[in-house]
């Protein structure tokens, strides 16, 4: 997807891991993927690096769909969607 | 995941936190089995006094070490592993002869995410039994 397709997307569950370090941003998406319905897309705002290949890989082992990343100053948003 | 805990240093206990993380993540079933200088490190009195814990690589970097986990919001090694069971089935068995060496003879001796004491064939079992395993 493009930058403006995930930025048009209806997010239904935003967590913010920015305040925290591998394996933090992985643990926050765990838990909240959760609390959200099949279908329902979610983000996770990650200030960690290695959490743009580990969210993916985690998310595609699980079967929910990546969706892709969009780069924010300081940040990133990764967005996914529940299987 | 079957993982041997040896080490009772914080930054192995740390790696050992971050990886049981991963397999939490994962749904992972895991079991931990405490030995030697890990089970000195669950022991009460060892595990609530934080200067009892050393590192066990660049030992003069220690302070170091826990300021930079404090500053990146790193959980501290028991927080680590309370947090794994509470997201999967995670067991934290204590390895009896080396309950025994410090001093631990009962389950009220170490700190309370600690399952049970048992002995070596529940270990070798594990390990048979598991996909991955590993000996930190």
């Amino acid at each position: 997807m493009t930058k403006e397709e995930l930025q048009a997307l209806t997010v239904g569950k935003s967590v913010d891991a920015r305040g925290t370090a591998c394996p933090g941003p992985l643990l926050e998406a765990k838990k909240a993927i959760a609390t959200i319905n099949s279908g329902d897309i979610m983000e996770i705002l990650s200030a960690d690096e290695g959490t743009k290949k580990d969210i993916p890989k985690w998310a595609n082992k699980k079967g929910h769909e990546f969706l892709g990343i969009v780069e924010e100053p300081g940040y990133y948003k990764i967005y996914m969607k529940k299987k | 995941m079957c993982l041997a805990l040896f080490s009772g240093a914080l930054d192995k206990l740390t790696a050992a936190g971050v990886i049981l993380s991963g397999a939490a993540a994962d749904d992972m079933d895991i079991d931990v089995y405490v030995l030697l200088q890990a089970a000195r490190a669950f022991k009460k009195e060892i595990a609530l006094n934080k200067d009892e814990i050393k590192l066990a690589e660049n030992s003069h970097l220690r302070e170091e070490f826990i300021d930079s986990l404090k500053k990146l919001n790193v959980k501290e090694w028991q927080d680590f592993f309370k947090e794994v069971k509470e997201i999967t089935n995670a067991k934290f068995h204590i390895c009896g002869l080396a309950g025994k060496i410090w001093g631990g003879e009962t389950l009220d001796d170490f700190i309370d995410i600690t399952d049970d004491i048992v002995g070596i064939s529940e270990y070798i079992t594990a390990a048979e039994e598991a996909d991955i395993h590993l000996f930190i």
